[in-house]
């Protein structure tokens, strides 16, 4: 009895001590409300930091919030089409990530100029609009003539008519979380650019749409409001309106051992399968010209991969059943660029073809590219 | 199961009493109301026994209806507007082949409706609490979980379709569904991208097949009897759990499931075979001391970095090599036209480096290599991973080549055997660096050693070419200085 009393006592410690991850740090702090500051401006390591704070801190008597910025990225609803949200040909020349995150809503891009604010609570306690107001409060407290609002569809637009956050929630089993995004100096050339599709009219879809407002910086309005001081202002009335008052505390979330789990959340999030693989069914209608030549394009994408595609294309310029073998290479792959390009040159390979006709095929191939 | 059924309404009596004590409650609308609710009683549990569904769900509705007219005391009067009112009647053990029917949650903040994204398909195995679809309503996911464990029967609502919460969502067969042989989904026709002409010991890395597809949902039947719904896509389902096999679940793991080869695959397979059937394909070695290359890159590395901003690898070296010892044996360099029957010589180099990614193999072209040095051909590889990285690639990054490299050392291969990437008539293999000792002026000495391997065409490369060649290969990597003095 003693000995079992002993080893349960043992394996208790043990436990224990592993498990000083950053949901006991909160348990042991004991406040009823925290504020989080993120210490990485990786777009993917934020959204993982903010599904493990929402899926492993106890949030049924604690309110959080977390404020984070990003390196340049666009960030897409759970629900949405890439291709036809942004303009993805754009965003791999300049560099700029995409991501999808798990909460819903439309399409929004990121940069330093750019801050997120998520809030976590119990789904009890889950009101959007008052956070909404904690922002407008603080904002409005910071420069009291500044005309700042929260619409109905929980937007903070800027006198009246400028949207200059945008938001979007996920609701678990037992807890919530409410993120917006709040423009203070961002690249609004870049932002205009990015989240302009070039294919969006070849495309049909029941994805989430986004709708696109004008947007404005608060720097613009007033060069004094800085990031910084904004997420001050927001951290203090945060403080006010949810009673109670602590440190804005850093977290890392590249610190595995005290959120285990994190890295993989940041992987899973980086796959293909999550960022493109998961756009509802839709299909792509083009009209391409190859060396004035017309060819119709006709595609059904489903999870992200071509499952079904149909090109009608002239009998002189190429003949049919080379037409029909190019198009059953593509069916079965991913709507991607380097795998359509991958197959067309070892379909290339493996039939014998003059010069001009590889050449023909090469640029039928950059035809299809250009939609994906 | 007559017990159960007498319990409610004893206790409702009871709460009936209560209520009359506290005002005069008239007779015989107490009694109707009693009456009511053993006879709704009385015909849910024989619809239950049918297995009529919707008669069930309307009974269901008229005796929460009546037990709302009692006092709200205990769980037994609560209503419950889910499924999980049935069990209620349900006092034997769990029924095996049970299906309920999931609606949608109520939605918050005065919310009235949302589209449905589904996570799981028809014939997915699903465990209690595992995340069936979610519901985005107003820039808010919501996600829905399973009630129980068991097999997805139908889904009620097209994905996209918008639904509001009471809304009818799934239909669930409960019970442990049977784990691996219910996952045979109509074999995908397609794997992700093959990986063209595999050479030595490339392992390349197979995406996995294409999640199971989504059949047409059927419409929500009007008529109240409702035969319970057997997917076509399931057969297994039944017989498996109807199997009852003890042996079932221990043997579950031996299971196998096919998938169909797509065109591409096959169309290079029988081109790999033709050529394979055409050439008279046969492999010879040699090893590479790696010592005075690896002491040149050690030297040089960093300041090849800074002025060039890439690094140095050995790659460079083995290409350049190549295009040099290809300009000397222009026979490596030329191809067989088997339709013409003709030999093409081509005075330009293009050599094809297979490289294996996440996605499989893939064969960028670095063109015209007999013009550049060690430093162009860097730039060009690295552009050409970063084009892959961006994913911009083109076909035309990828298509011709007039000889491949394959470098099986990155896997740890030791020695192999390339096969040609037709329509070409040579390939060089690289192997692993490894410490080996060796006999250097007659001493023994620990030098890290590479095995190459050139596999060829012997109808149109004799075995003197062959050697020569790859013999060009290792005295330019052992000593690049070869190339300044044109050896």
């Amino acid at each position: 009895m003693i000995l079992r009393l002993l080893n349960r006592a043992c394996v208790l410690s043990g436990s224990v001590r592993l498990k000083s991850t950053l949901s006991t740090f909160f348990d042991e702090m004991g406040k009823s409300g925290i504020i989080l500051k993120s210490a990485t401006t990786g777009i993917f390591e934020n959204l993982a930091l903010e599904d493990w704070i929402h899926d492993h801190v106890d949030l049924q008597n604690r309110s959080m919030l977390l404020s984070w910025r990003n390196s340049p990225a666009v960030v897409i609803g759970r629900h949405q089409n890439p291709w036809q949200e942004c303009n993805l040909p754009l965003m791999r020349r300049l560099g700029i990530p995409l991501a999808r995150r798990r909460s819903g809503g439309g399409t929004v891009f990121h940069d330093f100029g750019n801050i997120n604010m998520t809030f976590f609570i119990s789904k009890k306690k889950y009101d959007r609009h008052r956070n909404l107001k904690v922002i407008t409060s603080a904002l409005k407290a910071l420069r009291p003539d500044l005309e700042v609002a929260a619409t109905d569809r929980f937007d903070i637009l800027l006198n009246g008519h400028y949207k200059i956050s945008g938001t979007a929630a996920k609701l678990g089993r037992t807890s919530a979380y409410h993120h917006c995004t709040l423009l203070c100096s961002v690249d609004r050339s870049v932002l205009s650019s990015v989240l302009k599709s070039n294919t969006s009219e070849v495309i049909k879809s029941n994805a989430t749409p986004s709708v696109p407002s004008p947007v404005r910086n608060l720097l613009d309005v007033d060069p004094t409001l800085d990031s910084d001081t904004i997420m001050n202002a927001v951290a203090s009335q945060y403080s006010n309106e949810f009673g109670f008052d602590g440190p804005v505390i850093t977290v890392d979330p590249s610190h595995e051992a005290l959120m285990p789990g994190i890295h993989k959340m940041a992987q899973d999030l980086q796959m293909w399968e999550w960022i493109y693989g998961r756009t509802p069914k839709f299909s792509v209608c083009s009209s391409l010209v190859v060396d004035d030549v017309t060819v119709k394009l006709d595609m059904d994408i489903k999870n992200g991969a071509v499952e079904q595609c149909a090109m009608e294309i002239p009998e002189d310029w190429l003949p049919s059943e080379m037409v029909n073998e190019f198009t059953s290479a593509l069916n079965g792959s991913k709507y991607c660029p380097n795998e359509a390009a991958v197959l067309v040159a070892a379909f290339t390979r493996t039939v014998s073809v003059t010069a001009d006709v590889a050449e023909k095929i090469h640029r039928l191939c950059a035809g299809v590219v250009s939609v994906m | 199961m007559l017990r159960a059924a007498s319990g409610p309404r004893r206790r409702c009596f009871r709460c009936c009493a209560v209520r009359a004590a506290v005002r005069s409650v008239h007779p015989d609308d107490m009694l109707s109301r009693s009456r009511c609710l053993t006879r709704s009683l009385g015909r849910s549990i024989s619809a239950l026994r049918q297995g009529n569904r919707a008669l069930a769900r309307r009974a269901r509705h008229q005796v929460s209806s009546s037990q709302c007219v009692s006092v709200k005391s205990g769980p037994s009067c609560e209503t419950r507007s889910s499924v999980y009112q049935i069990r209620y009647f349900n006092t034997t053990t769990a029924h095996r082949n049970e299906v309920i029917t999931v609606k949608t949650p109520a939605f918050a903040e005065s919310v009235t409706e949302g589209d449905v994204r589904w996570e799981k398909a028809v014939g997915d195995t699903v465990s209690e609490d595992e995340v069936v679809c979610e519901i985005e309503t107003d820039k808010t996911s919501v996600q829905v979980p399973s009630p129980a464990a068991g097999v997805i029967e139908e889904l009620l609502v097209p994905d996209g379709g918008k639904v509001e919460g009471g809304t009818p969502l799934f239909k669930l067969k409960k019970g442990a569904g049977a784990a691996k042989t219910t996952a045979a989904a109509p074999p995908p026709a397609a794997e992700t991208p093959p990986p063209p002409a595999p050479p030595a010991a490339a392992a390349a890395p197979v995406g996995g097949p294409i999640p199971t597809s989504m059949p047409p949902v059927p419409p929500v039947p009007a008529q109240p009897i409702q035969s319970k719904p057997v997917s076509a896509i399931k057969p297994t389902a039944a017989p498996a759990a109807a199997a009852a096999d003890p042996d079932a679940g221990a043997k579950a793991a031996r299971s196998e499931h096919r998938v169909k080869m797509n065109r591409m695959r096959l169309r290079i397979a029988q081109r790999l075979k033709e050529a394979q059937n055409t050439c008279a394909m046969l492999t010879t070695f040699n090893e590479v001391d790696m010592s005075n290359i690896t002491q040149m890159r050690t030297q040089y590395k960093d300041a090849f970095l800074k002025k060039h901003g890439i690094k140095l690898g050995f790659m460079s070296a083995f290409v350049k090599a190549a295009a040099y010892a290809l300009t000397d044996q222009p026979a490596v360099n030329a191809v067989i036209d088997d339709t013409t029957k003709e030999i093409v010589y081509r005075d330009y180099v293009d050599i094809s480096v297979a490289v294996a990614t996440p996605k499989g193999l893939v064969v960028p072209v670095i063109r015209g290599v007999e013009g550049m040095n060690f430093a162009d051909i860097e730039k060009t590889i690295n552009e050409l991973g970063e084009k892959a990285r961006k994913n911009e690639l083109a076909v035309e990054d990828m298509d011709g080549g007039t000889f491949t490299i394959s470098n099986g050392g990155v896997f740890g291969s030791m020695f192999g055997t390339p096969i040609i990437n037709p329509p070409q008539s040579a390939i060089l293999g690289m192997h692993g660096i490894f410490d080996r000792p060796v006999a250097i002026a007659g001493k023994v000495e620990i030098r890290p050693m590479m095995y190459v391997a050139l596999t060829y065409d012997h109808r149109l490369i004799d075995g003197r070419e062959a050697v020569t060649f790859l013999r060009k290969i290792k005295s330019v990597v052992e000593d690049p200085r070869v190339l300044l003095l044109d050896m």
